[in-house]
């Protein structure tokens, strides 16, 4: 079984070299790599589907580095793993075939600079989410960090896509050097040369005992590394910069992928790598605390933004919030209250998932929306729904999905999130503080839903419904099939995992249940399972205290949405289309357009304040300068050789050579003068040598 | 719990929100109207304007799809709403409240059926390509995102004590553990937010016919538009119902005849002070009621301190 995976990771890197070679044809280039990803996708689901019925699979010493620094490459697929395999898969494949068309509305671009680095991205983020060894984790998530990079500046005559690549950079950079740092300090602990998971597990384990705040510094230098690139805020600042300025296929692929692999980082460590016990009580709280924070700031601004694409990486930091929101309840009550911490872990874990689905789909939209009208500015279009009805109906049902609409699959794990946290208030084992928290962070959590919501209906009302904008009215269809496609798929994964909630659920379950201790976790049927395909949810009490079965509300919908439909239908009204009333005058449909920016101003003025010469713009900060850094100036001059060195030197050169540049004159007879000289000079001189 | 019981409880939710809630309309309208000193029109005017509208001309400003499915949406939220809360029926053989759809769907459903309905009126405005219904969806995003708070407070205040979100545990729990202080604090914050959800004086800022021309409903006419109202209509009940049901169990005889018509007098006070509160009042501005709510919202939180310490 592991060959498959092997197989995929040899086929995702021939596929880079392969397609690097024919980039110059830019249609086969296209379908080659969609060749290349489809045929590794199908290997990672079906390993992964194996992992799933039949357990782990792993291969240990594959490249063995021990004599040299006591390594060696082993990869192990849990189902944990098997979770982001299939999420990567069904991105890729997406992605893959969005990209096709879309990439070539970038005409000046060449595409050797998208699919190989694409492809090698995908081989990357294979590798981290399998590998259980510390140095050659670190190995690839560099390699998903270099290639990520180098799409985030694939337009790079856009000096805004540069500079944002290069903070992107600068603080990736940062954060993995907190890993190697944290990596190497274990490392100097362990009993034989080892970076394996199980052995750092064992340095944990003795450390806790003997030394917590050396286990506390090393915590806080992983936590930094995952969380940058999870882009929780404070730490994520780079996200909202770097989103927009990628390609819009690529956005899905860093919002959709690769922000995860810091969730992944985080659950790993905190779940098979460090043991349980009260420091990773302390570490839900922080986790869950700075989860909010972002879900509070990033989705606040999300709401002020008038960028389609900048909006929703905004929202990208909110909704990693909701995960780690989840994820922290969930370690703060693992040594509390095994059912609640299963519960909140799973929460987490599936609105990753989801979020996965709907937000590749958003960024897949708003792509579209720029392929076709070629603006993110949601003030310059409007009414698309017209002619991109599909594109429409994909983005309105995502949009519902992040909202938290019922039935579609974000309200099932928001749902999950809400009830696990906020009856920890009744968690009589827990201390009353960190109770209060939880209630408070889970209320916050509410009421943000509510935002993201009121975001999405700005970006659906702005850019697909209204008057028509931003595109001529004859423009003709929607996007190509091969970009519908794609929106349909995670759209319908939208639907699926909303309606049949129990289904993910399981599987996130088994990645949960699989990565903590063997035995910690209640069955699966206590948790969740008293209703089918619904969730029900058991927090460890022995009763049902919260349920979600969409099966019987949606035929009660389905009755109630035929019975009125009956009932207006028998009512024979005629239809009538007729033009828009503008109160009794005439205008033009462009002199009264609402544009986005209009939306929820009074709102969003209570939430936009100055602090001294910083702007606060939906509470993140915006439009400051930065203090200046001066240096002594002595110093500066010294570092500035061209005043003092170099020009001095040249000036005098000029002069010395001006002195001689005068003796040409330009007359022949002069240069017959010279030449005469210098001949009778000559011939003195071999006259003069040989007599010496 | 037999499946009669529950089809037979649904069928008397789904009469007390769509059927009876235009009846309670009618009253609060003949209030106001005595408040005037005018005759004001029959107590089932609500029933005549529904019929005729559902066979007016349908005129549409846009040929969106969208235009014809929200209103639709709007109204079978509301009656999801209300299959989702207990009416007064207790179910005496089995001492529960369980609502209908009690066993598929708790309270954070109901929250979040509100905001499709919601969800429904901004969607109805905008994609009837009308600036006012622009400004009218902006407006109703905004009063949603500021009430909304208010109410998921006061329901989490009753979970956190009931230790359950489930609808019929928490009635169920305060009917049986007497009057709490937390729950008192919630009814009081739930009551100040009461006028806003069902979009009356002085919140009645969406719709504000005055300014923005009925807002979110400017383009509707014929059938959409007495789905709309009706939809606003039960959806007066349905808070209502909540209200009295989740916050003042009381009296209860166990008897379901009884039970129901104490609960139907108790929402019928309720309607009739929510009423005169609506004739009294003059409309605020959308940013004095935004800050309103906020602070509301804020202060609603020490309903859940004190449901966590346990009183």
């Amino acid at each position: 079984m592991i060959n498959l995976l092997y197989a995929a990771f040899l086929l995702l890197v021939a596929g880079a070299i392969a397609v690097a070679a024919i980039s110059r044809h830019k249609g086969a280039c296209g379908w080659a790599a969609l060749g290349f990803v489809s045929a590794a996708s199908a290997c990672l689901i079906y390993l992964a589907a194996y992992v799933f019925f039949e357990g782990e699979v792993k291969a240990v010493g594959l490249l063995n580095l021990h004599p040299l620094i006591g390594t060696s490459l082993s990869v192990e697929i849990d189902p944990l793993s098997a979770l982001f395999l299939i999420i990567i898969s069904v991105i890729s494949f997406c992605v893959t075939l969005y990209s096709i068309r879309y990439i070539r509305h970038y005409e000046k671009e060449s595409l050797l600079r998208y699919y190989p680095w694409l492809l090698l991205f995908f081989a990357s983020i294979v590798g981290v989410v399998c590998m259980t060894d510390m140095l050659f984790f670190i190995i690839f998530w560099e390699i998903m960090t270099l290639t990520s990079w180098a799409l985030v500046v694939y337009e790079r005559e856009n000096k805004e896509s540069l500079k944002a690549g290069l903070i992107y950079f600068i603080v990736t950079h940062m954060a993995t050097g907190c890993l190697i740092l944290a990596a190497v300090i274990l490392y100097s602990y362990t009993a034989g040369p080892s970076f394996s998971f199980e052995d750092l597990r064992a340095v944990l384990k003795t450390q806790l005992i003997v030394n917590p705040a050396l286990v506390h510094g090393v915590l806080i230098l992983f936590f930094i590394g995952f969380v940058t690139k999870a882009s929780t805020l404070p730490f994520g600042f780079w996200l909202p910069l770097a989103h927009p300025v990628a390609p819009s296929s690529f956005s899905a692929v860093l919002s959709g992928v690769m922000i995860k692999a810091g969730v992944y980082g985080i659950v790993r460590l905190f779940c098979s790598i460090l043991p349980i016990s009260t420091c990773s009580q302390t570490w839900g709280i922080v986790i869950a605390l700075f989860g909010t924070f972002s879900i509070f700031i990033g989705t606040m601004s999300a709401l002020t933004q008038d960028d389609s694409k900048r909006l929703m990486a905004f929202h990208s930091i909110g909704q990693v919030g909701y995960m780690f929101l989840g994820i922290g309840a969930g370690f703060y009550f693992l040594p509390v209250n095994s059912a609640l911490a299963t519960i909140a872990l799973v929460a987490g874990l599936f609105h990753m998932v989801n979020h996965s689905w709907f937000k590749s789909c958003l960024f897949l939209n708003a792509g579209s929306v720029l392929y076709k009208t070629g603006t993110r500015d949601l003030n310059k279009i409007g009414g698309l729904f017209r002619i991109m009805p599909w594109t429409g109906i994909t983005a309105l049902i995502a949009s519902l999905s992040i909202g938290g609409i019922p039935p579609f699959n974000g309200f099932a794990s928001k749902l999950v999130i809400f009830e696990s946290t906020i009856i920890a208030g009744k968690e009589v084992g827990a201390a009353i503080l960190a109770r209060g928290l939880f209630v408070i962070l889970g209320l916050a959590a509410i009421f943000i839903s509510a935002v993201t919501l009121a975001s999405f209906l700005k970006f659906i009302n702005s850019a697909f419904l209204g008057k028509l904008r931003g595109v001529e009215e004859t423009s003709g269809s929607d996007v190509p099939l091969s970009m519908q496609i794609p929106q349909g798929v995670l759209a319908f994964l939208c639907v699926l995992f909303g309606v049949v909630p129990l289904l993910p659920v399981t599987i996130v379950y088994k990645a949960v249940s699989g990565a903590l201790p063997a035995g910690l976790c209640p069955a699966l049927a206590s948790l969740f399972g008293k209703v089918w395909p619904g969730i029900s949810l058991d927090f460890g009490v022995g009763r049902v205290s919260g349920v979600w079965d969409p099966l019987w509300i949606i035929v009660a919908g389905v009755i109630l949405i035929g019975a009125v439909g009956f009932m207006v239908r028998a009512g024979g009204a005629k239809v009538r289309q007729v033009e828009t009333w503008y109160g009794g005058r005439e205008h033009l449909p462009a002199e009264t357009s609402y544009r986005g920016h209009s939306f929820y101003g009074p709102f969003k003025q209570i939430f936009t304040f100055h602090f001294k010469s910083i702007e606060f713009r939906g509470l993140y900060p915006t439009r400051f300068s930065l203090p200046r850094i001066t240096m002594p100036k002595g110093m500066r001059i010294f570092l500035n050789p061209d005043q003092w060195f170099y020009y001095p030197m040249g000036r005098l050169f000029m002069k010395l050579t001006h002195g001689l540049s005068r003796s040409h004159t330009g007359h022949p007879q002069m240069y017959l003068l010279w030449t005469a000289i210098g001949v009778i000079l000559v011939i003195c001189i071999l006259l003069y040598l040989p007599a010496k | 719990m037999s499946a009669g019981w529950t089809i037979g409880v649904a069928i008397l939710n789904l009469f007390l929100a769509l059927a009876l809630s235009p009846l309670l309309e009618g009253c609060a309208r003949k209030l106001r109207a005595i408040i005037h000193s005018r005759i004001g029109p029959p107590i089932i005017q609500p029933y005549y304007d529904l019929a005729k509208l559902l066979g007016k001309e349908d005129l549409r400003s846009s040929a969106n799809p969208l235009v014809r499915m929200a209103p639709l949406a709007c109204l079978v939220s509301v009656a999801i709403a209300a299959l989702l809360i207990p009416m007064g029926t207790f179910n005496a053989s089995t001492g529960t409240f369980e609502p209908p759809l009690g066993a598929y769907g708790d309270s954070i459903l109901f929250i979040y059926c509100l905001a499709l309905t919601a969800v429904g009126t901004i969607i109805t405005g905008a994609a009837s390509e009308n600036p006012f219904a622009f400004i009218g969806a902006s407006r109703e995003m905004m009063m949603h995102l500021t009430v909304e708070p208010v109410l998921a407070v006061a329901l989490m205040a009753a979970a956190i004590n009931a230790r359950s979100f489930r609808m019929g545990d928490m009635a169920l729990w305060y009917h049986a553990h007497g009057p709490a202080p937390s729950m008192i604090l919630a009814a009081l914050f739930l009551f100040l937010a009461l006028q806003a959800q069902i979009g009356k004086l002085p919140f009645d800022i969406p719709e504000a016919e005055q300014e923005v021309m009925g807002g979110t409903f400017i383009e509707q006419s014929g059938p959409q538009y007495a789905l709309l109202r009706w939809s606003m209509m039960a959806k007066q009940i349905v808070f209502c119902s909540v209200f009295c049901q989740i916050f003042i169990p009381w009296p209860m005889m166990g008897h379901i005849a009884w039970d129901v018509l104490i609960h139907l007098a108790k929402v019928f006070v309720l309607v009739l002070i929510l009423a005169l509160i609506d004739v009294v009042n003059p409309r605020l501005r959308i940013d004095q009621s935004v800050r309103y709510y906020l602070h509301l919202g804020f202060f609603s939180l020490s309903a859940i301190f004190v449901a966590l310490a346990g009183f």
